[in-house]
């Protein structure tokens, strides 16, 4: 009887540490995004719909355009607005913007809440690159400071400095410290400054999402390097436009997207460069705004943005219980701002409701 | 072993597994309920139902706890099994698989939780969806009922109520 006990018991024993082993690893990985996740998406029920959008293009002034957003979440953020400007309107929706933000990094786990306080870098990323090029062509860089980030006061503080040894000061002890003494010291220019701020951020980004692991690294991953590939195509995009050879380009290309933008550095003209767009996955996304893009390289930067959203939307599906949700809903409220903000400024000009309904497909 | 050990060990696990697995999954499905709560009060409905759907498998470790101790006369009696006999022992030894079945099925309560939770989620984004989250979380239920059958078949065959 002895050794079958023994053999019994043992049995027992590495059956029970398998089962804890994978129960345990099966709560850890989806138990955190329980509650995260089923917020988001009673969040995403209070998106804006189609025909409220088309109610605010009706809005006809700022002041009823706030009024028609009475009954949304946006009513916190346009209780602190003490004029109908455009400029209040626009700061009231970066303020939204950055409250999802922080709901996100206060409601998910801990490991993926630093990717959203990277994500949220992005924001300085851009208001410093406007700042200083504000500054460098002398124009009131207040205006370009978006209110959202992680590091705002600074920005702030740069916007309001005299000189640009004065913004170096503030950017003391941060990343950007370095690229802003290059540009100071003439090593590099305002656009070859701004790239080395992005590649710095996608290459932090990248960085924390490969540190991941599992469904995270995936979404993550794709995450990152869709993003870097909207910024290449662009880049170069622009680049072929002004005419610029693939020497001058390839430093401002970004290390880490899926697409190889070798063979568009070596083609003559933007036509040249879609057509070669056309075999990567990129391919149907250009094809459905091709006309459109030759004129206006906002309309192909859109519908990037909107594969990416799309993208994330599937992963959202495949991965219900995983960070995909919160990445999937922050490009949607991000995409809703846009088309907010861009009604709000079409109001503020005086474009007539037809006209602003007309454009708001195209903001989409 | 002793055959009270056996029979102990059996009816510990069915209850023990089941119900620890029912509070993660009930646990999970409820965290999920507060999101959504957080955010709509008028989702309270829809995600207690299904919040409560993995404490069906604590019900059925705590039935084979209570057939476990009445079939080995712990209920409503002597222990029938003291002496260590090998019959004795082969029929605690089925109440303690018995148990097992039960408790490692019970298992199911966590991801039927999980399917809870993301069920919570949907209808929360979709209302019309509440039926389909139902039966998708109720599918993980199969394994538990298999288990619970299963228990059935064994204490009322090899041991006998």
């Amino acid at each position: 009887m002895e050794p079958v006990t023994g053999i019994l018991n043992t049995t027992l024993a590495v059956v029970f540490t398998y089962v804890a082993y994978k129960t345990g690893s099966y709560i850890y990985k989806y138990t955190p995004y329980s509650y995260p996740n089923a917020r988001i998406r009673a969040m995403e029920a209070k998106l804006l719909s189609e025909q409220r959008f088309n109610e605010l293009a009706e809005s006809r002034s700022l002041q009823n355009f706030v009024v028609n957003l009475e009954d949304t979440e946006y009513r916190d953020y346009f209780g602190d607005v003490s004029s109908y400007t455009l400029e209040e309107v626009e700061k009231a929706l970066e303020r939204a913007l950055a409250g999802t933000y922080t709901l996100m990094m206060k409601i998910l786990p801990k490991r993926s809440r630093e990717f959203f306080r990277l994500l949220l870098g992005e924001w300085d990323v851009r208001n410093i690159a406007s700042v200083v090029k504000a500054k460098l062509t002398d124009e009131p860089a207040e205006d370009y400071v978006v209110e959202i980030g992680t590091m705002l006061p600074k920005v702030k503080a740069m916007a309001e400095a005299k000189s640009l040894e004065e913004i170096l000061v503030v950017l003391e002890g941060t990343p950007y410290e370095e690229p802003f003494q290059k540009l100071l010291l003439g090593e590099l220019d305002a656009m070859k400054f701004e790239t080395e701020l992005y590649r710095m951020h996608y290459s932090k980004l990248l960085e924390y999402a490969l540190s991941r692991k599992g469904d995270e690294r995936i979404i993550l991953g794709e995450f990152v390097r869709l993003k870097i590939d909207k910024l290449n195509i662009l880049t170069v995009l622009r680049a072929k436009r002004a005419g610029l050879s693939a020497e001058e380009i390839r430093p401002m290309l970004i290390p880490g997207g899926t697409v190889n933008l070798e063979p568009l550095l070596h083609v003559e003209d933007l036509g040249m460069a879609l057509a070669e767009l056309d075999s990567t996955k990129y391919g149907a996304v250009i094809r459905d705004v091709r006309e459109r893009v030759e004129g206006d390289l906002s309309v192909l930067e859109r519908a990037i943005e909107s594969y990416i959203s799309e993208r994330m939307s599937e992963l959202d599906r495949f991965y219900p219980l995983s960070v995909a949700t919160p990445l999937s809903y922050i490009l949607k409220k991000e995409a809703e701002i846009r088309r907010l903000r861009a009604i709000a400024k079409l109001i503020d000009d005086g474009v007539k409701p037809e006209r602003i309904k007309e454009l708001l497909g195209e903001v989409a | 072993m002793d055959p009270i050990v056996y029979v102990a060990l059996g009816a510990a696990l069915a209850s023990g597994i089941a119900g620890a697995a029912s509070a993660f999954g009930v646990g999970v499905a409820g965290a999920a309920a507060a999101g959504v709560v957080a955010e709509d009060e008028k989702n309270f409905k829809n995600a207690l139902i299904l919040e409560g759907l993995p404490m069906t498998q604590s019900i059925y470790g705590l039935i084979t706890l209570f057939l476990i101790l009445l079939s080995a006369g712990i209920i409503g009696g002597g222990f029938k099994f003291a002496e260590p006999t090998t019959q004795n022992i082969v029929k605690s030894a089925i109440l303690f698989g018995a148990g097992l079945t039960v408790g490692l099925t019970g298992l199911s309560a966590i991801p039927q939780g999980i399917i809870a939770s993301a069920g919570i989620g949907a209808v929360a984004k979709n209302p019309k969806t509440f039926t389909q989250g139902i039966i998708f979380a109720a599918m993980a239920e199969t394994m538990a009922i298999f288990g619970l059958v299963g228990a059935l078949i064994m204490i009322a065959t090899g041991v006998g109520l």
